[in-house]
C-alpha cells in the first residue's frame, strides 16, 4: 500500500507491521468485517418483519393462518440453530435448482437424485458455472441472509405476540371507544406501547444475532474468523507467513470487534428504551426519571 | 373519516328526539343475566345518574349505549336511528360499521380508570380522537385541546405524561379528552370511584359545571351526593332491573320501593 514498502530495505520494526498488515490479504480480512456488519443491518429489518408477520398469523382469526404461525415458531425454535444455518442454504439451493432444472431442461430424463447425488443440468445450476465469482459470494451471501432471517424472525415472533398482549386491554378498549378503526387502534395505541414489553426480547435477539454471526463460516463464507485464523497461523494450506503463530492476537481483534460491536449496541438500546418507556407508570419509567 | 353531523342539525331535529333511547335492553354474560329489559330515555341536555349497588348492571348498561358491550336483545336509538344489527343472540353485533364509529364519536367515555394513552402526554390524549377519528387539523386541535385543559384546571400540565399526574387530574384530564370530541352525549362511568374524597370533590365540580352548560350527560355512579346535585333524573338499578326513577327530590326525600331505601340506608344518604 504505502510506496516504501517496494523498497527491501525499510522492511523492518513499526515499518514492517505498517507494510504487512495492508496487503491485499489483509484488506480482504477487512473487508470481511463489512461482511459481517452488512448481514447484521440487512438481517435485522427483516427479522423485525418476519417477527410482525409471524405475531400476526399467530394472533389472526382465521384458525389455518393460526396455525402456520405457531408452526413456524415452534418448529424453528425448536431446531438447534446450527443444524438450520446448514440445512437452509442447503435446501434453498437445492429447491431452486431442483425447479429450474424442470423448467430449463425438460429435454434430461435421468432423474435429479441419482444414488448419492443430486444432478441438474449446466443451464439450472446457481448461480451459473459461468457466472462472475462475486455473483456466487453474493448467492451465498443471500442464501446466509435468509437463514438467519428465517430463524431469528421465528424468535421475534414469539417476543412480538408476547409484547402485544401485554399491553393493556383498557388502552385499546379506550380508543375504540373514542370511535378509532381497529387500524387506527393498532397503529397509534397497540404499536406503540407494545415496544416497552418487547424492547428487551428483541434486544437480547439482536445481541445473539451479532454474536452468531461467525456460523457464516459454517456457510462457506470468508467471514472474520476465517480470516483471522488463515492470517494469523504460522501456515496455512495455501501460504507460508514470515510470522510465527499469531492466531491468538488475530482472534484477540475479533473479540475487540464484537466487545466494541456490543457495546455500542447496550448504548443504543439504554436510549431506546428510556423512549418508549415515556409515560409508561413502571418501575423502568421511574429509573428513567419520566414516572411520578 | 366520517364528519359529525354538524351542530344545527342536532339542534333544530332533536328537541324532540331523545339524544339516546333504550328499549328493552338484555345483557347476559353466559349463563348470568346482567340486564333483564332496560327502557332508559335521555333529551338533550339531560343529565341522569344511573345508581344502584355494585353488580347491578348499571356500567354494564353504560357499556351498552356505545356499543364496548353488545346487548344480545333491545334496541338502541341514538339521536332518532336505531343501530342496526345482524346475526342474534350471543353472536348479536353491528351491522353498520360507519354507524358505529359515528355513535361512539358522538358519545364520548370517561372511564373509571380514567385509561388515559400511557405513551401520549396530556394533551396529546386530547388531541388523538380528533386528529386521527374526525380528521381536525393539528394545530388546531392542539388549540381547542389547552383550552379545554385550562378549562377542566390543569391547563399547566398539557406536556406531563398521565403517570405524573394525580388520579384527579387525570380524571379531569379524561374529562377534557371526552369533550374535546365535541360529543352529543357523554357517558361518565363510576367516574369518581378510584378517587379518595379529597380528590373527588375536584372531579364533581367538573362535571357540575358541565351540567350547567347544559351538556346531555349519563352517569353511572356510587357518589349519591353528586347524583342529587348534578342530575335531573335518577334510575335506580337493582338486579338488571329498573327498580325505581325520577328527580332526584323524589328519589332521595321520598323512595317508595323497599329496595331504594335499603341501599339509600345502607350508603348513608
Amino acid at each position: 500500500m504505502f510506496e516504501m514498502c517496494a523498497d527491501p530495505k525499510v522492511l523492518a520494526g513499526l515499518d514492517w507491521f505498517a507494510c504487512y498488515l495492508t496487503t491485499p490479504k489483509h484488506f480482504q480480512f477487512y473487508f470481511s468485517f463489512l461482511v459481517v456488519l452488512t448481514l447484521i443491518f440487512i438481517t435485522a429489518p427483516i427479522v423485525l418483519a418476519l417477527g410482525f408477520l409471524g405475531a400476526f398469523a399467530r394472533r389472526a382469526a382465521f384458525a389455518p393462518l393460526r396455525l402456520v404461525g405457531h408452526a413456524y415458531t415452534s418448529m424453528v425454535r425448536g431446531v438447534p440453530d446450527i443444524v438450520f444455518f446448514l440445512f437452509v442454504p442447503i435446501a434453498l439451493d437445492q429447491a431452486l435448482e431442483y425447479v429450474r432444472h424442470r423448467v430449463l431442461c425438460p429435454e434430461v430424463t435421468e432423474p435429479v437424485y441419482r444414488g448419492n447425488d443430486f444432478v441438474v443440468c449446466a443451464a439450472a445450476k446457481l448461480p451459473l458455472s459461468s457466472a462472475p465469482q462475486w455473483i456466487h459470494e453474493v448467492y451465498g451471501f443471500v442464501l446466509a441472509i435468509i437463514a438467519f432471517s428465517v430463524v431469528f424472525g421465528a424468535f421475534a415472533a414469539n417476543t412480538i405476540d408476547g409484547a402485544l398482549s401485554a399491553v393493556p386491554r383498557a388502552q385499546l378498549e379506550t380508543a375504540r371507544a373514542y370511535g378509532m378503526t381497529e387500524r387506527q387502534t393498532f397503529r397509534r395505541i397497540h404499536l406503540p406501547q407494545m415496544w416497552v414489553y418487547a424492547l428487551p426480547g428483541l434486544s437480547n435477539l439482536w445481541m445473539i444475532l451479532i454474536k452468531a454471526t461467525p456460523l457464516l463460516f459454517l456457510l462457506g463464507i470468508t467471514d472474520i474468523v476465517y480470516w483471522a485464523r488463515e492470517l494469523g497461523g504460522s501456515k496455512t494450506s495455501f501460504f507460508e507467513y514470515p510470522h510465527p503463530d499469531w492466531r491468538v492476537w488475530y482472534f484477540l481483534a475479533l473479540l475487540a470487534f464484537y466487545l466494541l460491536l456490543t457495546w455500542l449496541s447496550e448504548k443504543g438500546f439504554a436510549w431506546l428504551n428510556v423512549r418508549v418507556r415515556r409515560g409508561q407508570a413502571t418501575i423502568g419509567a421511574e429509573v428513567a426519571g419520566v414516572g411520578r | 373519516m366520517d364528519a359529525k353531523p354538524d351542530g344545527a342539525a342536532i339542534a333544530t331535529g332533536a328537541d324532540a328526539t331523545p339524544v339516546i333511547e333504550l328499549r328493552n335492553i338484555h345483557k347476559s354474560f353466559g349463563a348470568l343475566e346482567v340486564l333483564k329489559g332496560i327502557d332508559l330515555v335521555a333529551h338533550k341536555g339531560d343529565v341522569t345518574a344511573l345508581i344502584g349497588s355494585s353488580g347491578s348492571g348499571k356500567s354494564t348498561l353504560l357499556r351498552c349505549i356505545n356499543l364496548l358491550e353488545v346487548p344480545q336483545q333491545g334496541d338502541i336509538i341514538f339521536q332518532g336511528e336505531a343501530v342496526r344489527w345482524k346475526q342474534r343472540g350471543y353472536d348479536r353485533v353491528p351491522a353498520d360499521i360507519h354507524q358505529l364509529r359515528k355513535i361512539r364519536t358522538n358519545l364520548s367515555m370517561v372511564f373509571q380508570q380514567f385509561n388515559l394513552w400511557a405513551h401520549l402526554t396530556v394533551l396529546q390524549n386530547v388531541t388523538e380522537a380528533p386528529v386521527t377519528v374526525l380528521g381536525l387539523d393539528p394545530a388546531a386541535a392542539a388549540e381547542r385541546g389547552r383550552a379545554l385543559l385550562a378549562k377542566v384546571g390543569i391547563g399547566d400540565k398539557c406536556d406531563n405524561y398521565p403517570a405524573q399526574l394525580s388520579g384527579g387530574q387525570q380524571q379531569r384530564a379524561a374529562i377534557a379528552r371526552a369533550l374535546a370530541m365535541e360529543p352529543a352525549a357523554m357517558l361518565f362511568d363510576e367516574p369518581t370511584s378510584a378517587l379518595d374524597p379529597e380528590l373527588q370533590g375536584e372531579v364533581v365540580r367538573v362535571i357540575k359545571a358541565l351540567a350547567e352548560e347544559g351538556r346531555t350527560m349519563l352517569i353511572v355512579t356510587h357518589d349519591m351526593k353528586m347524583a342529587h346535585d348534578v342530575a335531573n333524573h335518577v334510575i335506580f338499578i337493582h338486579k338488571g332491573v329498573i327498580e325505581e326513577e325520577g328527580s332526584p327530590a323524589e328519589l332521595f326525600d321520598r323512595p317508595r320501593s323497599a329496595r331504594l331505601q335499603q341501599f339509600l340506608a345502607a350508603t348513608g344518604t
